[in-house]
C-alpha cells in the first residue's frame, strides 16, 4: 500500500461519514482545487485529537496531531503528484497561517521528492512561531534524514535555546557529531555567565565527544546543587547506555 | 483632564453629562480598572501590527480576550503584490501568534483597503489573490473596506468586494470616510444594499451622532471607534448608548500607528458603569454584539476564549504550549532588574 492510502485508511478509521464524503469528492479535483480544499479543511473536518500512534512512518508520530491536519497531509501528497502541484504547494507555504505551516511541514517527510523541500524546511527552524519550529522539530524524520550537518546542528542549538526538549527530536542521538558537542560545550558556557543553566539532558550530545572543556564541564556538573546537573556528570563519566538518559527526558526551566 | 472646554471642544458633543458625572469621571481618571472587574471585553477592530507587547499586555490585563483585526493602510503605500500577500499572511500568521502569547484571541478580516484601491493595476493583483485568504481559518470578514476620497476606483474595488463577501457568504467591515462622512456614509449602505447584502452582514464603522441613526434604521450594525481627536470621544459614546440603547451597537479603538488607545473599550465600559448604564447593555456594546456579527462568519467559537485563551490541542507537543506552563509571559514592569 502507498503511504497516501494508509493515510487514507487512518483517516476512514477518525473522520465521521460526511466528512469523509467531502475528502473523497476533494481527493478528485484538480491541482488548484486541491490546494483550495488543503485551505478549507479547517471548515469541513473536526480537529479532534488523534492520540494514537498511527504506525504510518518510522519517526512520524501522529500521537499530538489531530485528524484536520492529516487529512491537510492526504490532500498535500496528492497535490505533489501533480503537473503544477509543486508550484501550488509554494503558493500554500507563502501564504500560510500558523495551522497550514504546521501541516505543511508536517507533511514533508511523505511527499514526493522530499528532498526538493529542503529550503523551506530549514525555514521552519528559523520560524519564532512555536508550533511552527515544533512540526519540524519533533515527532517529524525529515530533518534527521534529509539535514546536512549544519543545518541539524542549528535545529538542536535553537531548539535548547528557546527551552524546549530536545529528546522530542528524531534522531537525536544518532546524529549527535563532534561540531555539535563544541558548539553546545560554549553555549553552556555564556548560560553560566548569564547566572543561567542548560536544561540536564543536553549532556547527552557531548558523552562521546571530546571537548576542550569537557573535563572542568563535567567537575562543574557534579558539583552542582541542581540533583539533575550530578546525574547527567555521572552518566557522562560512567559511559552509561542510552536508556540511562530517559529520566533525565524531562523540561527544564533554564534560569 | 479632558474636561477642560478647551481640549473639550476637539470632541464637540452634541449630548453632555451632567456636572455631577463630570465630577465623578474627572476623579477615577487612571484608576478605570476598578470599574471593569471581572468584565470581559471583544476590540472587533485593532490593527496590532503596529502595536507593542506592551499594548498585548496593557489589552489582557484590561480583559480584552478577543480582538479583529481588520487589513488596513500601513502608512507606507505599498508598491508591490509581495508586500500585500506577506502583510496579509502575517495576519494570519505571525501577529496571530503573538496575540496568542499574551492569552488574546486574534481573528482578522481581509480586504483592500479604500486608500490603494487608487492604485488600479495593484489593487486588480490584489483582487487575485483575496479567495484565498477570505478561505483561511480565522477569517471573520472582508474588511476593512468603503470610500476614503470617494473616488471612481474606490467605488469599482468596494463593490467588487461586496460580491466576494456575498459569494463566500462573510461578513463585512465598512470603513467610512473622515472627509464627507455623512454622504459618505450613506452611499456606502447603499451601495451594499444595492449588491443584495443582508444589513445584518455589514457593520457600518466610525459612526459618530450623524450618522448612528440612519445606520440603525436600515438593520446595519454600527460600529464607533473611540479615537482621540478624529474620531468619537468615549464621553460622547456614552451618550449615544444613552439615547440609542445597546442594540446592533459595538465599540472599537481602532488603535493603529497614529495617536489611538488601545483601551478604549475597557476604558468606555468604565465610563458607562460609572455614569449609570446597566451591566448588561456595556456587555452588549463592548462584547457580545461584535461577537455575534462576525460570528456569522462561522469561524468565531466563544468557547476558545471566553474562560482565557483555551490552547488548541494542536498547538501542545507532548504537553509543551507556546505559553509555558500555561502562562503568558511576563516581565515585571515596575521591577529595576531585567533578567
Amino acid at each position: 500500500m502507498t503511504t497516501a492510502e494508509l493515510i487514507y485508511q487512518s483517516i476512514a478509521s477518525l473522520a465521521n461519514p460526511t466528512e469523509l464524503a467531502w475528502i473523497e469528492d476533494k481527493s478528485a479535483a484538480d491541482a488548484k482545487g486541491l490546494a483550495l480544499a488543503f485551505v478549507m479543511v479547517p471548515r469541513k473536518v473536526s480537529k479532534t485529537p488523534i492520540q494514537k500512534d498511527l504506525g504510518l512512518l518510522a519517526g512520524w508520530n501522529w500521537q499530538h496531531g489531530t485528524v484536520d491536519q492529516l487529512v491537510r497531509v492526504y490532500f498535500l501528497i496528492q497535490l505533489a503528484d501533480k503537473q503544477e502541484g509543486k508550484s501550488q504547494i509554494e503558493t500554500l507555504f507563502d501564504t500560510a497561517e500558523m495551522n497550514e505551516l504546521v501541516a505543511l511541514y508536517r507533511a514533508l517527510p511523505v511527499l514526493s521528492k522530499p528532498e526538493s523541500w529542503l529550503h523551506r524546511a530549514t525555514d521552519a527552524v528559523r520560524s519564532n512561531m512555536g508550533p511552527v519550529f515544533d512540526a519540524i522539530a519533533f515527532g517529524n524524520p525529515y530533518p534527521t534524514t534529509f539535514f546536512s550537518e549544519l543545518a541539524w546542528n542549528q535545529l538542536v542549538l535553537k531548539c535548547i535555546f528557546n527551552d524546549k526538549p530536545i529528546h522530542l527530536i528524531e534522531g537525536l542521538d544518532e546524529r549527535a557529531n563532534q561540531a555539535l558537542a563544541e558548539t553546545l560545550a560554549d553555549f553552556a558556557q555564556e548560560r553560566w555567565s548569564a547566572g543561567r543553566r542548560v536544561p540536564s539532558q543536553v549532556w547527552r550530545l557531548i558523552r562521546e565527544f571530546d571537548t576542550k572543556t569537557k573535563k572542568q564541564d563535567l567537575e562543574r556538573l557534579a558539583a552542582s546543587p541542581d540533583p539533575n546537573d550530578r546525574k547527567a556528570a555521572q552518566l557522562v563519566l560512567n559511559n552509561s547506555p542510552l536508556e540511562a538518559w530517559k529520566e533525565l527526558e524531562i523540561e527544564e526551566k533554564a534560569y | 483632564m479632558c474636561q477642560n472646554p478647551n481640549e473639550h471642544s476637539l470632541n464637540p458633543s452634541h449630548f453632555e453629562g451632567s456636572t455631577e458625572e463630570k465630577q465623578t469621571a474627572q476623579e477615577v481618571e487612571g484608576g478605570f480598572a476598578a470599574y471593569t472587574q471581572g468584565m470581559k471585553f471583544f476590540d472587533p477592530h485593532v490593527h496590532m501590527t503596529s502595536r507593542t507587547t506592551d499594548d498585548y499586555q496593557a489589552l489582557a490585563d484590561a480583559g480584552v480576550v478577543a480582538i479583529i483585526e481588520p487589513a488596513f493602510w500601513l502608512g507606507q503605500p505599498r508598491t508591490g503584490l509581495a508586500s500585500f500577500k506577506d502583510y496579509f499572511a502575517s495576519l494570519v500568521g505571525w501577529e496571530r501568534f503573538r496575540s496568542s502569547q499574551f492569552g488574546i484571541k486574534h481573528y482578522c478580516t481581509i480586504g483592500l483597503n479604500s486608500r490603494e484601491a487608487n492604485n488600479e493595476a495593484l489593487a486588480e493583483e490584489v483582487m487575485d489573490i483575496l479567495p484565498l485568504f477570505l478561505q483561511k481559518e480565522g477569517v471573520v470578514g472582508v474588511g476593512e473596506i468603503g470610500f476614503d476620497d470617494q473616488t471612481a476606483a474606490e467605488e469599482k474595488y468596494y463593490r467588487a468586494q461586496l460580491e466576494l463577501a456575498k459569494e463566500m457568504n462573510l461578513p463585512v467591515q465598512v470603513h467610512t470616510p473622515h472627509r464627507d462622512k455623512k454622504k459618505g456614509t450613506e452611499r456606502s449602505m447603499a451601495i451594499a444594499l444595492e449588491h443584495g447584502l443582508a444589513p445584518h452582514m455589514v457593520v457600518i464603522d466610525h459612526n459618530n451622532e450623524e450618522t448612528v441613526k440612519s445606520v440603525l434604521d436600515q438593520g446595519f450594525y454600527a460600529a464607533f471607534t473611540i479615537y482621540p481627536f478624529t474620531k468619537m470621544g468615549n464621553e460622547r459614546m456614552v451618550e449615544i448608548v444613552k439615547q440609542y440603547g445597546s442594540e446592533r451597537i459595538m465599540v472599537n479603538s481602532a488603535a493603529d500607528w497614529g495617536i489611538s488607545d488601545p483601551l478604549a473599550i475597557p476604558k468606555t465600559a468604565a465610563l458607562m458603569k460609572i455614569k449609570g448604564i446597566s451591566e448588561a447593555d456595556i456587555q452588549k456594546v463592548t462584547y457580545q454584539n461584535a461577537l455575534d456579527s462576525f460570528a456569522q462568519s462561522g469561524q468565531i467559537n466563544e468557547a476558545d476564549f471566553i474562560h482565557g485563551l483555551e490552547i488548541d490541542q494542536s498547538l501542545k507537543f507532548n504537553g509543551n504550549t507556546v505559553l509555558r506552563g500555561g502562562q503568558a509571559p511576563r516581565v515585571d514592569k515596575n521591577s529595576i532588574f531585567i533578567r
